[in-house]
């Protein structure tokens, strides 16, 4: 048995990288945390829908559902467009980021990552801006929201607020993710663990777009 | 190179984090074991705080018209009580002996995030501390372990106990799913070669599919919970139907979490029992794959019968029928596991060790607990028996009856793995036996007591009912329970100090934690193991026993004992994580904020409103950031990069 | 070390995509994105059922394309797919049940 030991213990660095399912091991505990998260924001999304359709089911059967509806009326298609598509574009530019460090073009990765925190923080501001907004127009953390004049017993802010506000919470640590790895990767350039804290870190960020996909359908189109 | 020759020539000074108590070693451990240890001497605590608990409703239900309690502080009672022994107790309980059995039995040095695994258990310990010290504060929470809206709105739960009570799970819930994501991992790819899913122990594979549930159900929970603190916090209302909120929207959202949540607290225990039963009985288990796929059609079906909990609230003909038959269903993948078992003791060479009577204990009783669940899977039934006390009875089979005698069981089976000491077996039995008496006297009257209207919650009754003699006996069982459980304590404690050595295998097992010391050395495996079959240590042992394709063969493996410490040669070269304080950090940070966030519009510590809360808040979020740098810095230490390339 | 190596090459092979491959699904998901703003404002001229299979089906497409190419989860191990596919399936149904509970033609939510 002695003569194994030698044998034996190298193998302690042997599997660290790759595991008995063949895969990085940090990588599936990603992937199963970002499943966990699906139900997470589906959850929020549909006691959002349950008492949307209640607001309406209420306005129409008093026949105000037309000038009081709040998703058109609170929820403009212009402001959500824009925050859509920097989001979409800071996905774009990250896979962008991820793709220069796996070929080990620094250069290119910082410009792209450095854009992608750019374009999330832009997404966060116009968010910021949009609950100011949205604040002074009558919709509130509250049980009821005020249009012209009359006040609306509805739990549409509520639920509004608490989903679109998670997700930003979501994309603020996403944020400090990026930043995080930028300043890793600027600070040991020869580290061999770099892409994949990239991919890690991008993986987060993609998802991140992928509920509000989902959010900018459902919540503000449908 | 440099980190390599540190950590050798540190570990050449004796090894001061293994060998010897410090609370260095014990507060910044990331040694899976170490961690296991803890879940299981916290859960054992706040086990004997929920019995207490119990003893306390006991006695005042003793007698009719009984004054000993007043009903709030029943309704605090009972609802710690179930709070407590389900998150605090069998929870953490099976999460510990998974924390130390299951990478021992996949052959792994440890879990895949050790890290992340002394994050979970410094959450779930601060989450604890949190739920109780609402004692303290006000009083504990006191709308029942599922919180029914809107009782659990400001103007009937004023106060700060329902803050603590979503604060406080909403801790033990990031540990949870935290502690999910770490065993799904390390089964998935910490696994020996050789050790594939197919061979993996059903223990490995009860908390695989546990793991996944608890990944799934948790998020649904922290949602709701979420949306009542905003309504307690902010006007939410979510929850509130006096202002357009929706009190069913609040069931059907705890149900879809807290159905699969009893399976969370089943499925391992089951796992544990498959385990104990073919190692006593000298035979393997019976229909290895039934046991397996059936535990996971249980968390799948798991996952479609929340809304048998709410039959109660006339959801209509279409949603009961439904959900009656998907709870039916349930019936088929649990009877299977327990024919398996039986088939698996049936002709065996039984051997009746404490730890086997308690798994046939565990089989009997749950069998009552699962006959009782049928008749409340069915809705016309259970419209009759709905919050009366024979749900008490039948979640008391399933939950003690089935996971904490099964807990004991797994207690008694890895108690010689795990402190390196035999419990005490004569001691054991007679505890074995006393628990069994006074379990069924203590629960059994409630089947009756419930059947003749006896509704549950209530803090006291008339005299004249026809209650009173059902209660009476419950009550002298629950006392003597209370008395088998510190019976089982002293022997714990007896037998940490002067009990019997165990070997490396005291109980002639097949699965690979019995081929290292007991207790092991902290890297586990000095040469990692190649399975070749399901119970790769019997085929070691017995090379020319008939088996089948799955084991039984002397095909050529280098499992065998290894009588391994710290200082074997070789052992300094295993490079394992390092201490660190990180995880507290962050852990203890968190906890502090949730501290903060309760009383964000309330009075504390006679400072103005939100004065003291906003506090708690900055100096959590300051300890969290202090908590991340520091596990940036100690898990590039540690990186298995780090160390293959310098 | 050999793994290490192995692991590289695994990365590689899934994840050979060219820059241009990226910028070609950035720009369909623009164009997804733009039709999706095209079709909410001119609602009036769908039927309410088209109108929402046309837009659940546009964010499907556009979901599909950031899990498939920008996550990469087409061609990378069966196990990322699986844990992330599998929650993602319980979410739907999640999500499609409790619609139906709350819904008035069931009818429990009063």
């Amino acid at each position: 048995m002695s003569s194994s030991v030698s044998h034996g213990t190298g193998e302690a660095h042997q599997k660290p990288l790759l595991g008995s399912m063949g895969v990085d091991s940090r990588k599936l505990g990603l992937w199963a945390f970002l499943g966990s998260e699906t139900l997470f924001f589906v959850t929020l999304i549909t006691t959002h829908l349950i008492f949307y359709a209640r607001t309406k089911a209420t306005l129409a059967a008093a026949g105000t559902l037309e000038h009081l509806d709040p998703r058109t009326h609170y929820l403009g298609i212009e402001l959500t467009t824009v925050l859509a598509t920097l989001l979409l574009a800071s996905s774009l530019t990250m896979v962008l980021a991820l793709a220069a460090s796996k070929v080990k073009d620094w250069k290119k990765f910082r410009v792209w990552q450095m854009a992608t925190i750019l374009l999330g923080a832009a997404f966060v501001g116009g968010q910021v801006y949009e609950f100011i907004h949205l604040y002074h127009e009558g919709l509130k953390l509250a049980p009821q929201y005020v249009l012209e004049g009359e006040t609306v017993k509805s739990l549409y802010g509520v639920t509004f607020f608490t989903m679109t506000g998670f997700h930003g919470l979501h994309v603020t640590i996403g944020i400090i993710w990026l930043i995080a790895t930028y300043v890793k990767v600027a600070k040991f350039p020869d580290s061999p663990e770099n892409p994949m804290d990239i991919e890690l870190a991008g993986l987060y960020w993609h998802f991140v777009d992928l509920v509000w996909v989902a959010i900018f359908t459902l919540i503000y189109l449908i | 190179m440099a980190i390599a020759e540190q950590h050798v020539a540190s570990a050449h000074t004796n090894s001061p984090d293994y060998e010897g108590f410090s609370w260095r070693s014990w507060l910044a451990t990331v040694d899976h074991k170490k961690i296991g240890i803890i879940y299981i001497v916290v859960a054992f605590a706040f086990f004997v705080l929920g019995g207490i608990e119990a003893v306390l409703m006991r006695v005042q239900l003793g007698a009719a018209n009984n004054t000993f309690l007043t009903a709030d502080t029943y309704n605090q009672l009972f609802t710690m009580h179930a709070t407590t022994m389900i998150f605090l107790v069998i929870m953490p309980m099976n999460v510990g002996i998974g924390n130390y059995i299951v990478p021992l039995m996949v052959g792994a040095r440890d879990m895949a995030f050790p890290r992340l695994n002394a994050l979970s258990i410094w959450l779930f310990i601060g989450g604890g501390l949190l739920l109780y010290l609402s004692f303290l504060t006000g009083g504990a929470p006191n709308a029942g372990w599922f919180a029914y809206a809107p009782l659990t709105q400001n103007q009937y739960s004023p106060g700060a106990a329902m803050d603590y009570w979503v604060l406080g799970l909403g801790l033990t819930g990031i540990a949870s799913i935290a502690g999910g994501l770490n065993f799904i991992v390390t089964v998935l790819n910490m696994r020996a070669p050789g050790m594939t899913l197919n061979r993996l122990p059903l223990f490995v594979w009860m908390n695989l599919v546990v793991s996944f549930i608890i990944i799934f159900a948790f998020p649904t929970f922290t949602v709701a919970s979420i949306q009542l603190l905003f309504d307690r916090q902010f006007g939410g209302a979510v929850f509130n139907p006096a202002q357009g909120g929706d009190a069913l929207l609040w069931q059907h959202l705890f149900w879809f979490f807290g159905h699969p949540e009893v399976y969370i607290l089943i499925l391992p225990v089951m796992g544990m029992v498959s385990e104990i039963l073919p190692t006593f009985s000298r035979k393997p288990i019976f229909g290895y794959s039934f046991v397996a796929y059936s535990g996971v059609a249980i968390g799948f079906l798991g996952f479609i019968v929340w809304a048998h909990h709410m039959f109660g609230t006339g959801m209509g003909p279409m949603a009961n029928a439904f959900f009656s038959g998907a709870s039916m269903v349930i019936a088929i993948p649990t009877g299977v596991k327990i024919f398996n078992w039986i088939a698996t003791m049936w002709s065996g060479d039984l051997r009746l060790t404490t730890a086997m009577l308690y798994a046939i204990g565990f089989i009997s009783m749950f069998i009552i607990g699962g006959i009782s669940g049928i008749t409340l899977a069915s809705s016309p039934i259970d419209l009759q028996q709905t919050d009366s006390y024979y749900v008490v009875a039948h979640l008391h089979y399933v939950l003690f009856g089935g996971s904490i005698l099964g807990l004991f069981a797994g207690g008694f089976y890895w108690f010689p793995k795990i402190t390196g000491r035999m419990l005490d077996d004569k001691l054991g039995k007679i505890q074995f036996w006393l628990m069994m008496v006074s379990f069924n006297l203590t629960f059994f009257p409630m089947h009756i007591a419930g059947t003749e209207g006896m509704p549950r919650r209530i803090y006291t009754y008339e005299a004249g009912m026809g209650w009173e003699i059902w209660n009476q006996i419950e009550t002298v069982g629950t006392f003597l329970l209370a008395l088998s459980v510190l019976m089982f304590l002293y022997n714990a404690i007896k037998s940490i100090r002067s009990g019997e050595r165990a070997s490396n295998d005291p109980w002639d097992a097949s699965t690979l934690e019995w081929m290292i010391p007991s207790p092991p050395p902290s890297y586990n495996f000095l040469h990692v193991p190649t399975v070749t079959s399901r119970r790769p240590l019997w085929d070691a042992k017995y090379p020319h026993a008939v088996g089948d394709e799955h084991g039984g063969h002397s095909k050529p493996s280098n499992v065998r004992y290894e009588y391994t410490d710290e200082n074997t040669p070789g052992a300094k070269d295993i490079h394992m994580p390092t201490l660190t304080f990180s995880p507290m950090w962050l852990s203890g940070g968190l906890t502090i904020a949730a501290l903060g966030f309760i009383y964000i519009n309330k009075e504390i510590l006679g400072l103005p409103e939100g004065i003291a809360a906003l506090g708690f808040i900055a100096i959590g979020i300051v300890m969290v950031f202090v908590g991340i740098r520091a596990w940036i810095v100690d898990s590039r230490r540690d990186s298995p990069y780090m160390s293959s390339h310098h | 070390m050999a793994e290490h190596v192995a692991h590289d090459d695994h990365s590689v092979a899934h994840e050979s995509h060219s820059t241009k491959f990226y910028w070609m699904i950035g720009g369909i998901l623009a164009v997804v994105t733009a039709l999706e703003v095209g079709i909410f404002l001119v609602e009036s001229s769908f039927s309410a059922t088209m109108f929402l299979v046309i837009l659940l089906g546009l964010a499907l497409i556009k979901g599909a394309g950031v899990i498939a190419f920008f996550m990469h989860l087409r061609g990378d191990a069966k196990i990322f797919q699986f844990v992330f596919l599998v929650p993602l399936l319980f979410a739907f149904s999640l999500c499609l049940g409790f619609l139906k509970l709350f819904s008035n033609h069931v009818g429990i939510a009063g």
